[in-house]
């Protein structure tokens, strides 16, 4: 590959991938207690624009009311998450919130809705106790990144804009910075830092139906997994039960928010029937995004649903109109742009593939095992458990952003900047340049509509055994064509190109993904099995956790989980001894010869 | 926030006479039911020119699914941006037909036979439809535009939702900073000196918020050569707006602002 041209060189502190709630929290943390910092956002879009923190609708979840209670937040957590959650993540995730508020408010410049006393509001929302989700409006997450990107403009930070991170850099030391693309000119940058986070979010879009932004492709997740790095949950992805279905159009999967079913929508299937007296008949529609999703999706599988396959939302039958459209203006313009009303009548939705509750193994200060690399937000695994409340995201991202931003303040102080040299860095180039210098291979976007529509059909919200070992098969055999793809054009701004790279980390987030799945025989949160339909804490308590060996090879073991903080009834006082010992805690194949990302660089 | 209904966004309008129409176009009139394709005309930058493209028609199509569809079927070289695809974003904007808007809001409607699209005006190309919105982010940063503390607030602020200052904030308060006003505005132009529309509201809702320690220096600044005196008070920035804000009306609210001083603001 010596025809590659060589770098550019850039030396910074802290090297911040990923610019949505996460990334700024952490450049703004970073800037408060060290303003000398060197810091530097690497932007795969426009910085502030791209990632999911800005499409967040609902809210944020704080204890904010003295009638409320921290406890009361952390147990609906770890309810909301099937007792799979890491306690310490979501004991600091509900103790910080409040704190985070209270900044976004007072330093940040966020303004949340009021109630008529001039005090923050609150509102209610699925799985809690007590009504405290802040929002503003039903637009929280353009207020909070709006604002955070305003502050990007006072701290001063390195923004690299349209610039692709491509694979972290390892020394001796530790992380030593990352090799990156410049995706306008299409020419490589090292970069050099002290201390690299990783907040790039999810990788949900794998799926045909899916919520999120499109570059949110599991940059991160890859990433970390070429670098050798343990994943956890990753087999947990939540489905929100009411996105949109406007066929084969781009906005298929944009969401309805939540608000709805818990204002008292009715879901219906194509007979006119409240299916969900079959799968939940006391909380009906208000259960828990994973029941509704499910209950959605059998029906649809089982004929019951539309032509174009979906089910409806009807709100227009319990509220009147002038009501529905005083309570949800944003809902039902979305609604009227695809030539729709929900305030007239029933909108057609499905079971869409929407948040990763799985990601990286870090501590409460979002250490991960490699030294120097933090990771935040959608990136890391433990927060949510099996599945995550409504409002509990954008918490996790600004509050673990901001630890972030903490701890790489002080790292700073005590790490060397590392000295990637090319020759670290020429594995990634290499594979990332692959693409443009060929005329043979498949073209990059017919695979990443095979992907699509692989996981839909072999790995979503109802899987079994079968499905997912034929899912790994034709994912081994994308990933042996994706590193054969071919990109022609020019370097700059070449969209195919950028495709390939995308799809690349996509079918790696997709493997970890379901070989974790086949190996959990059970159905808890997100994860269902059809062939083991019940949750079963005695062997399962467990997470399972996912490393690439040195060979690039898939390694698989579990780790029970620590219940010492709160322990779900029926689990006897020392929770862990009620753990079925004989699951095996050793490393074990996923049940069929996976092999890692043949593509992928392990740096 | 849109109340439905009332959104003043980018609609197609249909010609009732277009162009010579093609044959893969065919004759369809207003009566027929819609039309089997669209043309796309897209600006690219390689060459200056427009390049044609023919689409097959999708049910409830947007203008995003027409950049998706060319570039899927007929052109994966052609660049554009998007992202979130419900308004959040603002990345997806350009001009269609010369009016600037949302690709992934603005419907094609049943009898549309063609359709020009080009980047936004007055930023930088970086190729066909995506521009650097660089210079549109540096007259937002000159109006200081996040805000300043007072140095002892510590607790969030207590303000009544019906407060005279929420009744100026809030209906301004949606940004998402798109650049389509500034492509809209015929004053706004990378290396032309004013602030431009979004800059202006942005400084306005800071300026009627009591929590803000730098409303006075703000609204000196707004007061520049740059500033609201620029405006040609045309309104081509409201017109457009996706979010159905009123940059327009607060550029005239400086103005009045400007004369009364700070103590004309609303307090809470």
């Amino acid at each position: 590959m010596s025809d590659l041209p060589d770098p550019e060189l850039i030396e910074t502190d802290v090297a911040i991938i990923g610019t949505g709630g996460a990334g700024l929290m952490c450049a703004l943390h970073i800037a408060e207690h060290s303003p000398a910092c060197d810091v530097t956002l690497v932007s795969k879009g426009i910085v502030g624009k791209s990632g999911c923190t800005r499409m967040v609708q609902g809210g944020f979840n704080a204890v904010l009311n003295p009638r409320d209670s921290i406890e009361d937040h952390f147990a609906d957590t770890l309810a909301g998450g099937y007792w799979l959650n890491d306690q310490e993540l979501a004991w600091t995730l509900v103790n910080d919130a409040p704190k985070v508020v209270n900044e976004l408010e007072t330093r940040v410049g966020c303004f949340f809705d009021r109630a008529p006393d001039g005090a923050i509001h609150q509102k209610a929302f699925a799985g809690q106790t007590f009504d405290r989700t802040v929002h503003r409006g039903d637009l929280t997450g353009l207020e909070i990144m709006g604002r955070l990107r305003d502050q990007m403009f006072r701290i001063g930070v390195r923004e690299l804009e349209d610039v692709r991170a491509l694979d972290l850099v390892i020394d001796d030391n530790g992380v030593a910075g990352l090799s990156a693309l410049d995706i306008r000119s299409g020419q490589p940058i090292l970069i050099a830092a002290r201390v690299v986070v990783m907040a790039t979010g999810g990788a949900a879009t794998m799926y045909r139906l899916a919520t999120p932004a499109r570059e949110k492709t599991g940059d991160g997740i890859a990433m970390c997994y070429r670098a050798g790095l343990e994943l956890r949950d990753m087999e947990m992805l939540q489905f929100h039960p009411t996105g949109l279905l406007v066929g084969e159009s781009r906005l298929t999967g944009a969401l309805l928010e939540e608000g709805l079913r818990g204002s008292g929508a009715l879901l219906l299937n194509a007979l006119g029937e409240r299916f969900m007296t079959r799968y939940d008949p006391e909380r009906m529609e208000r259960s828990t995004r994973d029941v509704v999703s499910r209950g959605s999706y059998l029906e649809i599988v089982e004929g019951r649903g539309t032509p174009d396959g979906g089910v409806f939302i009807d709100i227009s039958s319990v509220l009147s109109a002038d009501e529905i459209r005083r309570r949800f203006p944003g809902m039902v313009d979305r609604t009227r742009r695809l030539g729709q009303d929900l305030s007239l009548g029933p909108v057609e939705v499905s079971p869409v593939a929407h948040f990763q509750m799985g990601g990286v193994v870090i501590d409460v200060d979002c250490h991960t095992s490699l030294p120097g690399l933090l990771v935040a937000g959608e990136d890391s695994g433990g927060v949510h458990g099996a599945n995550r409340l409504g409002g509990n995201g954008v918490a996790e991202s600004t509050v673990f952003g901001a630890r972030a931003g903490d701890t790489a303040a002080r790292l700073v102080t005590e790490r060397a900047r590392g000295r990637p040299s090319p020759g670290a860095a020429q594995q990634s180039f290499a594979r990332a340049f692959r693409p443009l210098g060929t005329d043979a291979g498949e073209h990059p976007m017919a695979l990443t509509r095979e992907l699509k529509d692989l996981m839909w059909q072999q790995a979503g919200v109802v899987r079994n055994r079968a499905n997912l070992s034929a899912a790994l098969d034709a994912l081994d055999d994308l990933s042996a064509r994706t590193a054969r793809t071919r990109a022609p054009g020019p370097p700059e701004m070449n969209p195919t190109w950028q495709e390939a790279l995308d799809l690349e980390n996509q079918v790696v987030a997709a493997r970890c993904l379901v070989a974790s799945a086949l190996v959990r025989e059970e159905s808890r949160g997100a994860h269902f099995r059809a062939d083991f339909p019940d949750r079963d804490d005695r062997r399962w308590l467990r997470s399972i956790r996912i490393k690439a060996d040195a060979d690039g090879r898939p390694e698989i073991h579990t780790v029970p989980v620590d219940l010492s903080r709160l322990a779900p009834t029926g689990i006897e006082d020392h929770p862990a001894n009620a753990v079925d010992t004989r699951m095996p805690d050793q490393t074990e194949s996923p049940g069929h010869s996976g092999r890692a990302d043949e593509g992928g660089s392990t740096t | 926030m849109a109340g439905g209904g009332k959104s003043r966004h980018a609609r197609l309008r249909v010609r009732s006479v277009g162009p010579e129409p093609s044959a893969s176009v065919g004759h369809a009139g207003h009566n027929a039911g819609p039309t089997e394709t669209v043309t796309v005309l897209v600006r690219r930058s390689a060459t200056s020119n427009e390049d044609r493209f023919v689409i097959r028609r999708q049910p409830r199509m947007k203008v995003l699914d027409l950049l998706v569809a060319i570039q899927r079927d007929h052109d994966p070289s052609l660049a554009f941006r998007y992202s979130c695809r419900v308004a959040m974003c603002g990345t997806c904007a350009l001009r269609m037909d010369g009016t600037a808007g949302l690709a992934c809001q603005t419907a094609v409607p049943d009898h549309l036979r063609e359709v020009h699209l080009a980047p936004l005006a007055g930023l930088p190309v970086l190729r066909d439809l995506v521009v650097d919105v660089a210079p549109f982010f540096a007259r937002w940063a000159a109006v200081t535009p996040y805000l300043v503390p007072h140095p002892g607030a510590t607790a969030p602020a207590r303000v009544r939702p019906d407060s005279p200052e929420r009744q100026v904030i809030d209906p301004a308060l949606d940004c998402i900073t798109c650049g389509i006003c500034y492509s809209a505005c015929s004053v706004s132009e990378d290396g032309r000196d004013f602030l431009g529309p979004a800059a202006l509201n942005r400084a306005m809702v800071l300026i009627a918020d009591s929590r803000d320690a730098s409303r006075s220096e703000r609204l000196a600044r707004i007061g520049n050569l740059d500033g609201v005196d620029r405006c040609h008070y045309i309104g081509g920035c409201t017109s457009c707006c996706p979010k159905d804000l009123d940059p327009f009306g607060a550029i005239r609210q400086l103005r009045r602002w400007r004369l009364t001083g700070i103590q004309g603001i609303p307090t809470p």
